[in-house]
């Protein structure tokens, strides 16, 4: 007789546990390490990344300590200063100099009186302080 | 953030899985391409797993669910598979598993998924029932009436067995 038939209850799970199928050796063994390969990729992965950020702050590093960063930042500056000079519209310059502009030109608005002009403005005269008017003297 | 590796250590992972798978979609090698496949997933999904929510096993039955449920329904195990089995030259060990796996294709669906999460993955009444969105109470009475069909199965299967066991 089975052991399910003499204790059906627990000898029925029991004998399901007992006849669990198993896999294969060899494929545990595959299955395994396809598992730790996979996990080994990874962490080669992440370390290359690591060294391709230390080998740039490296060299950052070397650039700055020699000025480099500086030199550089000046040539993309004036490769932008080039580049905008290329790119900008140059509009017609018209000149307005020329011999009746200087003869015939819009004369410039007289200062009231008691102001002169200071660069292009008109100012008042300061008096100057402390100088009273005193009466020549009589002389005859 | 620190993350737990599910991985860790697979060996007791691979058998729990393809014990599940097996008694799915019965022993051989589509147990063992479903296995593969499982692994496969959870290596590319890794990083989806929560500890939070569950052990690595419950995680990795979920993925094997979803592989057998993509898989062709011819997979599934059923009767015939197991028909042509002959019991005269085997050894009791593997009589014996011939037997279960001919009850096991006899169940429903939802029987033979029941059985497998408890007794080929390994998995508890409760894990069952999270990964199911069940009560524990539910799954357990499931359980009990999944085995007791199981039960009548090999009842009825037996008459062959003990005459090739009367044989020897």
């Amino acid at each position: 007789m089975r052991s399910w038939r003499r204790n059906p209850e627990s000898g029925l799970e029991a004998e399901l546990r007992a006849n669990r199928p198993e896999p294969s050796r060899e494929l545990v063994d595959r299955l395994e390490m396809r598992v730790r390969t996979h996990g080994r990729d990874r962490r080669a992965g992440s370390f290359r990344v690591a060294f391709a950020g230390a080998l740039a702050a490296g060299v950052l590093t070397a650039l700055a300590s020699v000025g480099g960063l500086g030199y550089a930042a000046t040539g993309a500056s004036q490769a932008v200063e080039q580049a905008k000079r290329v790119v900008h519209v140059q509009t017609v310059r018209t000149l307005h100099k020329s011999a009746a502009q200087d003869q015939y030109r819009k004369p410039k608005a007289k200062c009231r009186k008691g102001t002169h002009r200071v660069k292009g403005v008109c100012k008042r005269i300061k008096k100057a302080r402390g100088v009273r008017f005193r009466r020549p003297p009589f002389t005859g | 953030m620190f993350r737990a590796d599910p991985l860790a250590n697979p060996e007791p992972l691979i058998k729990r899985v393809y014990a599940y798978v097996a008694y799915r979609v019965g022993d051989g090698p589509d147990a063992e391409d479903l296995t593969s496949e499982t692994f496969e997933r959870a290596l590319r999904y890794k990083k989806s797993y929560d500890s939070t929510k569950g052990e690595p096993i419950a995680w990795l039955i979920g993925i094997a669910r979803r592989c057998i449920e993509g898989r062709p329904p011819s997979l599934e195990l059923s009767a015939e598979h197991l028909e042509a089995a002959d019991h005269g030259e085997l050894e009791d060990d593997a009589v014996r598993r011939i037997e279960v796996s001919g009850a096991m294709a006899r169940l429903e669906t939802r029987d033979r998924e029941l059985i497998a999460l408890r007794y080929g993955a390994d998995l508890t009444a409760r894990q069952i029932a999270e990964l199911q969105g069940a009560k524990t109470n539910a799954i357990e009475v499931a359980l009990h009436r999944a085995l007791g069909r199981l039960r009548t199965h090999l009842e009825d299967d037996s008459p062959p067995v003990r005459k090739s066991q009367a044989g020897r």
